[in-house]
């Protein structure tokens, strides 16, 4: 079964608009970078329907979710979603388990091979389930937030930044331990992190946030090893149109105005792009805009 | 002696029915005015606090002339029930519900705003409903809030006296509470009474406000379940 997800659409605020046009199949996980402010955890919000302001359309599995300004089409309640947010949010006044077991509650029945034991376990809470919630350390709260949230039974996980409190031992069991669990489970994942090597390890494409807009879309891998050409530099956005497809060499043809480059990566015949071209030089006055040789495909 | 447990039953139904009343009617408009942004609320702030500013002789008089039964609201309540709204308890109920309405609302309004919406979010990502969200994330929350108005509303329907005179006089069994009792019986000059009266009241605030500092004022606890 087909799990594309579709966001298209705009989101404006007083000193940020957010501009997507994204069709993304998340059969492999997917991860989200970008600078702070670039709109990575709107783009989470959107999806989980907390986005009022959000005009467009958002679908994932074919199930329209949001639709112009509807965007409770599909409530966030019933969005068979998982969620942990930078700030863990874990419910005030309830202990560990109580946070767990209110997660629980309200999960569909699934076959689940991954039990409350197993997790709490995995992610060392055993001895913090009669703490109350507000007793934790950031890093216990950000574990205890990941059990709730896969302890919810989600179809689609949005985590945001889940690890960030946690050291690096902890940080990288979790992320070995996600990467086994959730293709198990056939749960789809987009991971917002600013780290290269979680991205690298549990995503396989991967989407470069820039100001509210998709600045490159990639394979993780291919992405990450050119960082260097991602950021700091300037570049001019153009969008170009996938006119052909090679699967077996995994290159694309694109149509950018008259000019047709190869780029590596495989994208759907007809999809429209958005393309970085690099500015040579940016800082001389009256600096032409030449285009450089592309290279980046974004 | 009998009149004054009869004033004292009075008082205490007065003040539980007020107050059973007062929380389903202030809860959903405490909750609009702590959550709304709309640009009526501060109108409607000042609608529910006008009876802790105004001399509840005002209140009673403007009650009294909307209740009557020559009014509308009134004749149409005598049409009903075949009761009159003015002179009798129900009247009072309906006065004490208007006269304690900031009572119940504020701190069910303070409690709900000290909800973030972060949590309910968190909630809703969960798998609850925007009932479940608030029955079982934001009413726990709000408890101290509840028991904060409960007694607040309750004690001071307790001590109503301007109202309850203007539009209820002091019929025994019917509008005489505790603070008309207490009244006539320093009118008549019978002290005793009137101490004995006076001195429970003193009492009880007392004890109806230590409850509310004492339980309302942990800093948290627990839900279990």
């Amino acid at each position: 079964m087909s799990k594309q997800l579709v966001i298209e659409g705009s989101l404006q605020r007083a000193r940020f608009k957010l501009e997507l046009d994204l069709r993304i199949d998340l059969s492999d996980a997917l991860g989200i970078m970008g600078a702070t402010g670039a709109g990575k955890t709107t783009l989470l919000r959107v999806i989980a329907g907390l986005e009022r302001d959000f005009f467009g359309r958002v679908e994932f599995c074919g199930d329209l979710w949001h639709d112009g300004n509807q965007f409770d089409q599909v409530p966030t309640h019933q969005r068979g979603l998982g969620v942990v947010f930078q700030d863990s949010r874990l419910l005030p006044g309830r202990t560990v388990a109580s946070n767990l077991a209110f997660a629980m509650r309200r999960a569909p029945t699934v076959d689940a091979k991954l039990t409350c034991e197993t997790l709490t376990e995995a992610l060392d809470l055993n001895h913090l389930l009669t703490e109350p919630a507000e007793m934790l350390s950031g890093g216990e709260r950000q574990r205890a937030a990941l059990a709730r949230a896969l302890l919810a039974r989600p179809r689609l996980l949005l985590l945001d930044e889940p690890l960030s409190a946690n050291d690096a031992d902890h940080r990288q069991q979790l992320i070995a331990r996600l990467a086994e669990w959730l293709p198990a489970e056939d749960i789809s994942l987009v991971y917002v992190s600013h780290a290269a090597n979680e991205l690298a390890q549990l995503t396989r494409q991967l989407i470069v946030l820039e100001q509210g807009a998709v600045m490159a879309r990639g394979e993780t891998e291919l992405l990450l090893d050119a960082p260097s050409a991602l950021r700091n530099r300037a570049v001019k956005p153009m969008t170009a149109v996938v006119t052909a497809m090679d699967s077996v060499c995994g290159t694309t043809t694109l149509q950018l105005a008259d000019e047709h480059h190869g780029v590596v990566g495989a994208l759907a015949l007809g999809e429209r792009v958005v393309l970085q071209r690099e500015v040579a030089d940016a800082s001389g006055l009256g600096a032409s805009l030449q285009p450089e040789p592309e290279k980046n495909q974004d | 002696m009998l009149g004054d447990l009869q004033a004292v039953l009075l008082t205490a139904l007065l003040a539980g029915t007020t107050t059973l009343l007062l929380v389903p009617i202030a809860s959903p408009l405490a909750w609009w005015l702590a959550r709304s942004a709309s640009p009526s609320r501060s109108f409607i702030e000042a609608v529910v606090a006008m009876p802790l500013v105004l001399p509840p002789t005002v209140l009673g008089f403007y009650l009294l002339i909307m209740l009557n039964p020559e009014s509308v609201v009134g004749g149409l309540w005598v049409e009903l029930t075949g009761d009159s709204l003015t002179f009798s308890f129900s009247g009072l109920v309906i006065a004490s519900v208007i006269y304690s309405l900031p009572f119940m609302v504020q701190p069910l309004q303070a409690a709900f705003r000290a909800v973030p919406e972060s949590v309910l979010e968190a909630a809703a990502t969960l798998g609850a409903s925007p009932r479940d969200r608030w029955l079982n994330v934001v009413l726990p929350m709000a408890k101290r809030g509840y028991l904060t108005g409960c007694v607040l509303t309750f004690a001071h329907t307790v001590g109503e006296f301007g109202v309850v005179l203007m539009m209820g006089g002091n019929i025994p069994g019917e509008t005489r509470v505790l603070s008309i009792a207490i009244y006539e019986h320093v009118e008549t000059l019978n002290y005793d009474a009137a101490h004995m009266l006076a001195l429970g009241l003193l009492f009880f605030s007392f004890l109806s406000l230590w409850l509310v500092y004492r339980y309302a004022g942990h800093r948290f606890e627990v839900v279990r379940g």
